[in-house]
């Protein structure tokens, strides 16, 4: 059974900007679902949408065969919701945010307190401090457990480790993989690619439009190009030579260095792309082989989309 | 039910927890007790009177001795010109001017009419009116002892009073800063010498304290306060730091949360209430006339449309700015329009019909009345009944414009 259906969803704003542009997607029960793409993309509108807290122009969406906007308040007991923005009260304690939580969903912190426990334990040392007074891992942490107190059938999270750092992050996604042996399906979105090969599946979403539905791996499996690094100190005056490349390539920054996308022949290629940055004084550095990464994925899907 | 005690439990826990907020709660009425009654006063304690003196008989001396046996007056002497009067006034030396023309005693001996002209500077017009008032009280008081003891022929004092009403009303501008009066003194020699004296009770304010006024004011001010302004404040706050957001997606309904939230403020305002009504006897000597249960529960609906507006705001406004000029602006027209701390009785007939939907200007009349004039209930039924049907339509208002998705 799917945990959620979503059929030809539409969304804008002020009658101009559109958000969301016929989405349809489906979300197996119990997998970790990822929603990935970069700021702007439509994720928090979506988000907003499944969460019953927007209302989209057009389209279907239900959970677990309820629909989301007729039957919103039983929706509402079965979803718990993570905002992109920390969002519990700055000035009540730990334990009182998770009381108030627990009682606004009709339910009790001892009822689901071995689903919370792992991540409870952590932050409980903290119980009496104000919320608002939190460092940012823990707030993300205790908002998790007010999300999840009801015991939820689908978790949604909105780019949960935006500004959080490397360890928290790492800690954050091993909690979710934790929650998904619990059976509870997760919805959770990011601008990070590298978390997106944590997820079961993840959808690519840019201007609206969802770009391909797979698995991580069958994403990168897809890659159609044929992927080098090149490693320089002189990054910058590669890039403008490579503009006038006469071979099929694509390229583009990634962290220091430069990654370039050939779709040729590489056993013909290679002697002609080396030969040609010889003729435009660019020897230096190394270029080396590598396998792609989603990003790399992603860039190749948008580039050829446009 | 859980949900709902839950609510409050929070709402208390974040008003206690907020400083400002609580102080706001304590010091404002405390402040608002304290000061304003003592500085609010209409009654005008000292005016300045000066006197142009163009008769110099006896009679113009006595009637300006007069005004030095009042408390109120304080004489500034005599003038001899315009000029200089006017160079005085100019400067807030003095506030009135009392002007004998020549030959004013021999005229008021062979029954001819002549004038005094009294000069007020009008910037203070209450100031002006009550000045002129009191002049003409005292210079009518000495012309019907004059009357009294020059028996022969002339008009009756009654008539003469009359004579004087008219010529008021015609009352002349030398410009437009200082309306002069012009009062006609006939010569005052009733045939049959009737008095009539006038004597003034006040009722329901023996005393004519402007406290009792102003009091009852400030408990208005204070609980609407309390309703409107807060609560306003509060819930555009969980927008702005997005809890209303985590809040929505859980099943409560929206009447749920409103009333966790209105409940809240309501026994606090009440409270406030309750401290104001303690102040008002212990302070200021003032109880409730009377009935107290019936004054609470009037309070108590009052309470409840000023919460349903705070709340109606703060769900079609953004930010706590955007709620707080609202308030501002409701607040500044409610308070001048209902007769909180003004009368309402020279306000023109458009601005009365405004007050049909001003629920202040029903709530002052209730505590007047109740408070100061001991009514019951069936004289303050009107109101309870208005504010009823007001509390009624302003909360449903504010439950249907809460909305929990947006469009």
């Amino acid at each position: 059974m799917s945990a959620i259906n979503i059929r030809g969803v539409n969304k804008t704003y002020d009658g101009k900007t559109a958000a969301l542009k016929d989405i349809t997607l489906e979300v197996e029960e119990g997998e970790v679902f990822g929603l990935v793409g970069p700021d702007g993309a439509g994720k928090s509108s979506l988000f907003n949408i499944l969460t019953t807290l927007l209302l989209p122009d057009g389209g279907e969406i239900s959970l677990f065969g309820m629909d989301v906007i007729r039957d919103y308040k039983s929706v509402r007991q079965v979803i718990g919701y993570l905002p992109g923005t920390f969002s519990l009260y700055p000035d009540l304690s730990v334990q009182e945010n998770l009381d108030f939580f627990a009682v606004m969903y009709k339910s009790s912190i001892e009822e689901n307190m071995a689903l919370i426990e792992p991540i409870w334990k952590q932050i409980s040392p903290f119980k009496d401090r104000k919320a608002g007074k939190l460092s940012g891992g823990m707030k993300q942490k205790l908002a998790l457990c007010c999300a999840l107190i009801h015991r939820p059938r689908v978790l949604f999270l909105d780019e949960p480790t935006t500004g959080v750092d490397p360890v928290s992050r790492k800690e954050f996604w091993d909690i979710l993989k934790s929650i998904r042996s619990q059976n509870i399906t997760v919805m959770v979105s990011t601008p990070y690619m590298d978390e997106a090969t944590r997820c079961d599946r993840i959808a690519l979403i840019q201007n609206g439009k969802i770009i391909g539905v797979n698995p991580p791996q069958t994403i990168i499996d897809q890659f159609k190009g044929k992927l080098y690094t090149f490693q320089s100190d002189d990054i910058f005056s590669l890039m403008q030579v490579l503009e006038k490349c006469p071979l099929d390539c694509n390229y583009y920054p990634y962290g220091e260095h430069c990654h370039i996308a050939f779709y040729e022949d590489m056993d013909t290629a290679m002697p002609a792309f080396k030969q040609f940055l010889a003729e435009h004084n660019q020897s230096h550095g190394e270029i080396q082989a590598i396998q792609p990464s989603v990003e790399d994925c992603f860039i190749e899907i948008v580039q050829r989309n446009n | 039910m859980r949900t709902i005690l839950i609510l409050i439990k929070k709402e208390f826990l974040q008003v206690f927890r907020n400083p400002l907020l609580l102080s706001i709660l304590v010091v404002a009425p405390m402040v608002e007790f304290m000061i304003f009654p003592f500085c609010a006063d209409y009654e005008i304690k000292v005016l300045n009177i000066a006197f142009i003196d163009n008769d110099r008989s006896q009679i113009s001396k006595d009637i300006i001795h007069s005004f030095n046996s009042s408390n109120i007056f304080v004489s500034k002497g005599l003038l001899t010109s315009k000029k200089e009067a006017d160079e005085k006034m100019k400067h807030d030396k003095i506030d009135l001017l009392v002007e004998f023309p020549s030959h004013f005693e021999e005229a008021l001996y062979k029954n001819e009419s002549t004038q005094i002209a009294v000069t007020a500077n009008a910037i203070n017009s209450v100031k002006a009116g009550i000045g002129t008032g009191y002049v003409q009280e005292i210079i009518g008081g000495y012309m019907q002892d004059f009357a009294a003891s020059h028996t022969p022929t002339g008009m009756s004092t009654a008539m003469m009073q009359q004579e004087m009403m008219k010529e008021m009303s015609k009352a002349r501008a030398s410009d437009d800063r200082r309306p002069s009066i012009v009062m006609p003194t006939t010569s005052v020699v009733p045939q049959t010498p009737v008095r009539i004296n006038i004597s003034n009770i006040y009722w329901y304010n023996e005393q004519m304290n402007y406290k009792n006024l102003i009091v009852p004011g400030i408990l208005v001010i204070l609980v609407t306060l309390i309703g409107c302004y807060v609560t306003a404040l509060n819930l555009v706050r969980e927008k702005e730091i997005g809890t209303i957001e985590q809040v929505n997606v859980t099943p409560i309904r929206r009447w749920q949360f409103l009333l966790g939230k209105m409940i809240p403020f309501w026994l606090l305002g009440m409270a406030e209430f309750g401290a104001g009504l303690i102040i008002m006897k212990f302070v200021f000597g003032i109880s409730v006339q009377g009935s107290l249960p019936l004054l609470l529960g009037i309070t108590a609906i009052y309470l409840f449309v000023m919460l349903g507006l705070g709340f109606f705001i703060s769900s079609v406004s953004e930010n706590q700015l955007q709620s707080m000029f609202i308030v501002l602006f409701l607040f500044i027209v409610f308070v001048l329009l209902s007769g909180v701390f003004t009368p309402t009785e020279g306000m023109p007939e458009w601005a009365h019909k405004i007050n049909y939907v001003n629920p202040m200007s029903f709530y002052i009349e209730v505590i007047k009345k109740v408070i100061l004039k001991g009514s019951e209930f069936e004289s303050v039924m009107r109101e309870t009944i208005v504010l009823s049907v007001m509390a009624v339509i302003i909360n449903t208002g504010a439950v249907l414009s809460y909305r929990e998705a947006s469009k």
